[in-house]
């Protein structure tokens, strides 16, 4: 499965990302950072499906969520950034 | 045993609350420790606590409801983070040592201490105007006097200190889950408060509301973020919160909360002052015993000081123990609401109830403090 990932700064910034956008449809799981795209060690982001990014990037910003950083995950264990 | 010191410790909880707890301990780990089940499960138990504190405290993002040992170790947090040496700070005459003791441990402090008699919110209103018009860098102030069950004109002096721009910290210990604490109208820059009183969650449990001005740590440590860096994240709650969550005190706090929102706090409050009121009434007319009560309802809670005359305190308790009566008889940890009170030299016993007494408690009590 093709997704995305939403980093965030704590856990419970994640969870309140993937209840936001639960609340309006979007798909979303949490799971640890990637250490790979984890510049400062541990953290959680939310994975959502290929796609979803960009509504979810401009939903979150009305709710006052931000999105700080992003990234494609490519399917063979690699992630690429997205540029926000 | 008949138990009247709610206001300590609330013995009687929800149901649920135990349920709730011991399932924490069967089936949930540690929030921010790892992806698996066990983790995301008690993560989010710790949101949902969170969220449930927020909704009923008004505060309007639940990263700002930060998890504490107890009240004091919130005040500890609120004070570290504000008070400065030097600093001249103001508080009320009826503030517990979880407020006098960490600003005594901080070095020339210059401490204004606003005193005005029990029940009498006008008066302390305007000497907290007096005081804080001499200037102030903090100022903090007991919703309600854990000793006598007055109520503080919190909201007054909140507005006092916004108009002036001095960062109030407010101890709600005695007031969550007993009287309104909104956080948003306020605009205190902390409100401390125990889990384990009128919330009904477990010993070992408390919450710091946390504005938007600065916080310091005073605890070091993992929070299962941001990992790398070697200082605290400047986020929150992970900023405040180093260390393994108490996940199963968390669990049962987060019940506590639902019966309070569930139930309701003008029925709580209610229930408790009708309680307070008949064994103020039961009191008064025996000529040995001092009472310091309130007959306007709303400047009291379900908490209530009196004196037996020629008995020490701790006499009466103990006689009232024998007989199966949990009161607590002393200081209560608050030599300055006694000396405000003129109570300092012999101390009072004190009945504080929950929702969980009833008036027949009250009658008993009042039977027994006639036969002794």
């Amino acid at each position: 499965m093709f997704y995305d990932l939403i980093l965030c700064r704590s856990l419970t910034y994640a969870q309140r990302t993937a209840n936001a956008l639960g609340r309006v449809g979007i798909w979303t799981r949490i799971v640890r950072t990637p250490r790979s795209i984890s510049p400062s060690g541990c953290g959680y982001s939310v994975r959502v499906p290929r796609g979803s990014l960009p509504a979810a990037i401009k939903m979150l910003e009305q709710v006052g969520l931000p999105v700080k950083a992003a990234y494609f995950a490519n399917g063979l264990g690699g992630y690429e950034e997205v540029e926000l | 045993m008949i138990y009247l010191d709610s206001a300590a410790t609330t013995l009687q909880k929800p149901p649920t609350v135990a349920l709730a707890s011991a399932r924490a301990i069967n089936n949930l780990s540690s929030p921010g420790r790892g992806g698996y089940k066990a983790a995301m499960s008690a993560a989010e138990t710790a949101l949902a606590c969170r969220e449930e504190a927020a909704a009923l405290f008004h505060v309007p993002d639940p990263e700002r409801v930060v998890f504490t040992f107890n009240a004091t170790h919130g005040l500890n947090i609120a004070i570290k983070s504000l008070v400065k040496p030097g600093d001249r700070v103001v508080i009320s005459g009826y503030e517990h040592n979880a407020v006098t003791r960490p600003l005594h441990a901080i070095p020339d402090i210059e401490l204004c201490v606003v005193r005005a008699p029990l029940f009498d919110q006008e008066a302390m209103l305007a000497a907290f105007r007096q005081e804080l018009d001499r200037g102030a860098d903090v100022a903090v102030c007991n919703q309600v006097s854990n000793v006598f069950g007055a109520v503080l004109p919190v909201e007054g002096i909140a507005a006092l200190c916004r108009d002036r721009g001095i960062p109030l910290i407010v101890d709600a210990s005695q007031a969550a889950g007993v009287v309104p604490v909104d956080f948003e109208e306020l605009g205190a820059a902390f409100i401390a408060m125990p889990g384990h009183k009128g919330l009904y969650g477990p010993q070992g449990t408390g919450l710091l509301l946390c504005g938007s001005g600065p916080s310091r740590p005073i605890l070091e440590g993992g929070t299962g973020s941001s990992s790398i860096n070697q200082t605290m994240p400047e986020f929150l709650p992970d900023r405040l919160e180093a260390g393994t969550h108490n996940i199963a005190g968390i669990a049962g706090l987060l019940e506590g909360l639902r019966y309070v929102r569930r139930r309701g706090l003008n029925d709580i409050r209610a229930y408790e002052n009708g309680l307070i009121q008949k064994l103020r009434e039961g009191l008064e007319p025996i000529p040995s015993i001092q009472v310091y009560g309130s007959d306007r309802p709303e400047n009291q809670t379900g908490v209530l000081s009196f004196r037996v005359s020629e008995m020490d305190c701790e006499t009466v308790a103990e006689k009232l123990g024998d007989l199966g009566f949990a009161l607590r008889a002393g200081l209560h940890c608050a030599p300055f609401a006694h000396e405000t009170a003129g109570t300092l030299d012999t101390g009072t016993v004190r009945a504080s109830v929950s929702v969980f007494n009833t008036e027949q408690e009250i009658q008993q009590l009042l039977s027994a403090l006639q036969k002794i």
